[in-house]
């Protein structure tokens, strides 16, 4: 029998279940590791063994007794925890935090025996902390406090441990560090250890078995690290992507000596202290969001953590973190680059426009309501407060944060409060890089011009200019090089290429709208008036036979192979749009023809037979849909936002080779559709799916065209097609290399006060 | 621990000589090797004052002050905010406000008030506010706009108080207005014999929770997981300071910053916060906080007499304010 065990565990907070159905064996001296995105319920599971929430049904065996029955203070003696928790013990010197452990047989007021002391100075001894034992708990380091709280839960002698992401606070060397400690405490005390932790290198590292608790909070598989911690299921698991993690890169802990635990080196906060770069435009489309992607790769590459950081983004479509939160596209591409996961601080807030005045207004992730433009610039500075938390929580986990601004720093009539230019560059005492655009002409008077609008406190910010878009011979430009130099006073760090890179950047939309390429294949995404979300369709632009237009007129839905109908910010809106527009009649016609037509989300929504808005959520009514497919849908309040993935059911239709493919994308949407809940509802050529990035999955995206190059009966040649993942990693990389070429990196990483 | 207990006997030392000097000192003095004497006579009327009048009240103001800081003590522990204190969190000014109702009924029905009964409504009033700081609490995490909470329900009450006391007939006024603005003048030995058990009783039960005090220090759930009943802790914790400070207000009417700079400045002293150590250690304190702003409430003015509270607050606000501002460079 396992020092644990749990039965049919059904776990939750408030009665509502996250985890269902949990059966776990843990052994004496034997080191499991719970892995799973955020928000899966590994904490609730550790927090509920601990008796600290109520279970909701089955049992927990702790040492082979009910812990129901259990007295609690019997437990306290067989099992200890330690819990993520930053608080501040005043007063309490490390020896006092370790020794408030001792708390199931000390006496009275807490007082404790000879052996009780003795055991306490052991166990500071093993966990490498005897030094420590007078210094005050809150002016240690980071990674001292944590061996500072494993001694104190190790002092309870337990026979079991557990430990909820005991290595967050950490950088990689006291990571390692601890795990050392831990994995060699769980050996010689034979002390069971269930954790739960974010590192998945250190899981596969440390692990003796590995318990994955998937998103749709069900315990998904348990085994060997090497067994479970495989790219592929990872990459399902955390909705990453291959090229993002490799386990072969992670470090291994045989590198680092297991027997003697190294004490403490004392590296300052100082020196440890998060980085800062920005980069800001002379105006929109200058590349910022590029260069900042292809910063965050270059430093990535580097050995540096970084995420990418825009304070304020104004853009029609949005991205849905794994917690269910809106943030910016870019920003999420940057930390693509990056390697990180997306993450709403990186873009703290979001602004989608919804006419001509007006925006929604979308605060770490939440609608928090609409407002017009003149109200949203009074309204702003009471968002300094949430700028600066976001920064802290990402200064607390990166090396280096790149900050993009947006627009032109010298909006001198926007210029008051500013919360996205010079802003944040005094806020955080960023070195800027100011980009200008040789394309579009007048560089040096952008560049100079630019400066010469800024105060003298901003100028001063400015450490380097970067001329961008750049075609031709350098030489010819070398000489204005050296004049704007000389009149700016300001060094050019960088003249960078026109870059042929294909990534999803916010300003190149404008130009693929208006692409009117014919392809050998031609896609045709309607360009509704609200159209949201259109990176959707990205996939196939990998493809220089394959042209994805996006149509305004009916008319030119003749030529496709297929129809798309996109997302939509304003489902009833746009579906009358459509009708009006005669779309509905040729969709009609098409079908008949058997041309497959593809409606994504709000699109889905639109070829079923009726859209209702009793509640008002997109200006009331009902509109009668395309009648393509037999749904019908009801718009309700509640917005529903959720990553998804699995393998798709046998379809029919031209598509019907798609059965039992793989796919993974996101829902969000507003309403529902009484269509079972199928991930694809069909009939004749009429596909629809509420899951946006639907054709981002290799397979799907191959499938598609080879059907459509099959019935057209020409050749595509479909074997370079990647995973659409996999191809934007290439890109990333092909980004870096090309802004190393061109960017001066040293001048760079001085400005950011880096020494290398 | 020999250093620790060094200073116990210091502030021992010095709550005796302040016991001396309140009784020696004050609008007639007597000179301390006269005091046994005269006690032993016990009709002289420097006796009747001793023994009437200053004895009883400076044992008041130890027992008042004592369980007053040890009160703040447990609320700052419950609450795991350092600021926390009977009068901050308005729990002082709902006791005052129920005993003034209760008085000015009294009064005008001609009833006289047992002390038992002036406790019972003081209770009242602090378990009232104290359950409307709790789900204050329940709701909002943060430090502050609890104490901006309590602060705000505290002029609430005091409004109230004013309100009654200028509609209650002129007899009451003198009587119910100097107890409003706190005092220990006017004890009698009957007064006594209730605080000092009440007190004593309190500053045990404190005792006996100082092991589960210190695991509650590190976080409820931290406990949980040592084999505490942390409701059951919880409930224990603020019944107990609540009925602290009700006794308190009930004969002395609120007395502020005695809850919060005490058991702080207790804190540096000692450099520990182990309640085993600053559970009695803020008892001492606070007796001593107490026995001398009374006695500077009696003397600086004298014939006249300050309010209790004009005098805590001199020396324990800025006490406050620099415990903020420590906070704050951290």
């Amino acid at each position: 029998m396992g020092i644990i065990e749990t039965e049919k565990l059904n776990i939750g907070y408030n009665k509502i279940p996250v985890l269902k159905d949990v059966d776990l064996h843990v052994s004496q001296g034997e080191l499991i590791t719970l892995v799973g995105p955020n928000g899966s319920g590994k904490t609730t599971l550790l927090k509920t063994i601990a008796s600290m929430l109520a279970k909701l049904g089955g049992t927990v065996y702790v040492a082979g007794k009910d812990l129901t029955t259990l007295p609690d203070k019997d437990r306290a003696k067989l099992m200890s925890v330690m819990l993520t928790e930053k608080r501040e013990y005043d007063y309490y010197t490390c020896e006092d935090v370790v020794r408030v452990g001792r708390y199931p047989y000390s006496g009275f007021g807490g007082r404790l025996s000879q052996n009780d002391i003795r055991i306490v100075q052991e166990v500071m001894e093993l966990t490498g902390i005897s030094q420590l034992r007078d210094r005050a708990f809150d002016k240690i380091s980071d990674g001292q406090r944590q061996r500072v709280l494993l001694a104190r839960a190790l002092v309870q002698e337990p026979e079991i441990m557990l430990l909820d992401e005991p290595t967050s606070f950490l950088d990689v060397g006291y990571k390692l560090e601890f795990m050392n400690v831990l994995k060699k405490l769980c050996r010689e005390k034979k002390i069971g250890v269930l954790m739960s932790l974010h590192e998945l290198d250190l899981a596969a590292a440390v692990s003796d078995r590995v318990v994955t608790i998937s998103e749709d909070n069900r315990v998904d598989r348990i085994g060997s690290p090497k067994e479970i911690l495989t790219k592929e299921y990872i990459g399902k698991l955390f909705h990453i992507h291959q090229g993002s993690y490799s386990l072969e890169e992670g470090f291994s802990l045989a590198a680092v000596n297991t027997e003697k635990m190294p004490q403490d080196n004392g590296v300052s906060r100082e020196e440890r202290k998060t980085k800062y770069i920005m980069v800001q435009g002379t105006m929109s489309g200058a590349g910022k969001s590029l260069l900042v992607a292809g910063l965050c790769r270059i430093f990535k590459q580097d050995g540096y953590r970084v995420a990418p950081f825009k304070s304020q983004n104004m853009a029609l479509n949005s991205f849905v973190t794994e917690d269910g939160l809106e943030m910016g596209r870019a920003q999420v591409m940057q930390a693509e680059a990056a390697g990180v996961r997306p993450d709403v601080h990186m873009n703290p807030i979001l602004l989608k426009p919804t006419d001509d005045k007006g925006s929604q207004v979308i605060i770490n992730g939440k609608v928090h309501g609409n407002m017009r433009a003149k109200e949203y610039f009074a309204y702003k500075t009471s968002l300094i407060p949430t700028i600066r938390e976001a920064l802290d929580y990402l200064e607390e986990r990166y090396d280096i944060i790149v900050v993009e601004g947006a627009g032109s720093p010298a909006e001198i009539n926007l210029k008051q409060n500013d919360i996205v230019n010079m802003g944040i560059a005094k806020m955080t005492n960023a070195p800027v890089l100011l980009v200008g655009d040789i394309d579009r002409g007048g560089v040096f008077a952008q560049l100079l011009g630019t400066i010469m609008l800024l105060e003298e406190d901003e100028k001063r910010l400015v450490k380097g200019l970067v001329v961008n878009k750049f075609r031709g011979d350098k030489t010819i430009l070398d000489p204005g090089i050296a004049m704007l130099e000389e009149q700016g006073n300001i060094p050019v760090v960088g003249l960078l290429p026109y870059m042929d890179v294909q990534l999803e950047d916010e300003d190149s939309l404008s130009e693929r709208f208006e692409s009117r390429k014919q392809g050998l294949i031609n896609i045709a995404v309607i360009k509704l008036p609200h159209i949201s979300n259109f990176t959707d369709y990205d996939v196939f632009e990998q493809l220089p036979e394959v042209a994805v237009c996006y149509v305004k007129k009916s008319r030119d839905l003749e030529n496709a192979d297929l129809v798309i109908i996109p997302g939509s910010k304003n489902t009833i809106a746009d579906m009358k749009w459509l009708r009006e527009n005669g779309f509905a009649a040729v969709l009609q016609k098409l079908e008949q023809d058997g041309k497959p037509i593809f409606g994504i989300c709000g699109g889905y929504q639109m070829l079923g037979v009726t859209i209702e808005d009793p509640d008002g959520v997109e200006g009331g009514g009902c509109v009668e849909g395309l009648g393509l497919l037999e749904h019908t849908t009801i718009l309700q309040g509640e917005k529903c936002r959720r990553q998804v993935e699995g393998k798709l059911p046998v379809i029919g239709g031209c598509f019907g080779g798609l059965s039992g493919q793989n796919y993974y994308g996101y829902e969000i949407h507003m309403g529902k559709s009484n269509d079972q809940g199928k991930v694809i509802n069909q009939k004749n050529n009429v596909y629809g799916t509420y899951v946006h990035g639907f054709f981002d999955s290799e397979e799907i995206a191959r499938g598609i065209v080879d059907t459509l190059a099959k019935e057209k009966k020409v050749t595509i040649h479909t074997e370079d097609l990647m995973d659409y993942q996999t191809f934007k990693q290439q890109e990333y990389e092909k980004l870096a290399s090309l802004m190393r070429e061109s960017l001066d990196m040293n001048q760079i990483y001085e400005m950011m006060g880096i020494r290398r | 621990m020999k250093k620790k207990a060094g200073i116990f006997f210091l502030l021992t030392i010095l709550l005796l000589l302040l016991v001396l000097a309140n009784i020696c000192i004050g609008s007639i003095k007597i000179p301390l090797q006269d005091v046994f004497h005269i006690l032993s006579v016990k009709e002289s009327d420097a006796g009747k004052i001793i023994l009437q009048i200053r004895l009883p009240r400076t044992i008041a103001a130890l027992f008042l002050g004592g369980g007053l800081a040890l009160s703040g003590y447990l609320l700052q522990t419950f609450f795991h905010n350092p600021i926390a204190g009977p009068f901050v969190l308005g729990i002082s000014s709902g006791a005052k406000l129920v005993v003034a109702l209760l008085m000015v009924y009294a009064a005008q029905a001609g009833i006289y008030l047992g002390s038992g009964m002036m406790i019972f409504a003081a209770l009242v009033g602090a378990l009232l506010v104290t359950v409307f700081v709790l789900l204050v609490s329940s709701k909002i995490r943060n430090m502050s706009i609890l104490i901006v909470c309590g602060v705000m329900v505290g002029y609430i009450c005091s409004a109230i108080t004013e309100f009654v006391i200028s509609k209650a007939d002129d007899a009451n006024i003198v009587n119910l207005h100097s107890w409003s603005m706190g005092s220990f003048s006017g004890t009698d030995w009957q007064d006594i014999y209730v605080i000092v058990p009440a007190v004593l009783i309190g500053l045990v039960v404190a005792f006996v929770l100082s092991k589960r005090m210190e695991a509650y220090l590190f976080g409820e759930e931290y406990a949980v997981s040592l084999g505490i009943h942390v409701k059951a802790f919880r409930v224990v914790l603020i019944l107990l300071s609540s009925i602290l400070s009700a006794v308190v207000t009930a004969f002395a009417g609120p007395v502020s910053f005695v809850g919060i700079a005490v058991p702080h400045i207790m804190r540096e002293v000692f450099q520990s916060d182990r309640p085993l150590i600053i559970i009695p250690a803020s008892f001492l304190g606070g007796g001593i906080f107490c026995l001398l702003s009374d006695l500077l409430a009696r003397t600086l003015v004298a014939p006249a007499e300050l309010s209790i509270s004009t005098v805590t607050a001199v020396f324990g606000a800025p006490v406050v304010i620099v415990m903020l501002f420590k906070r704050k460079q951290r």
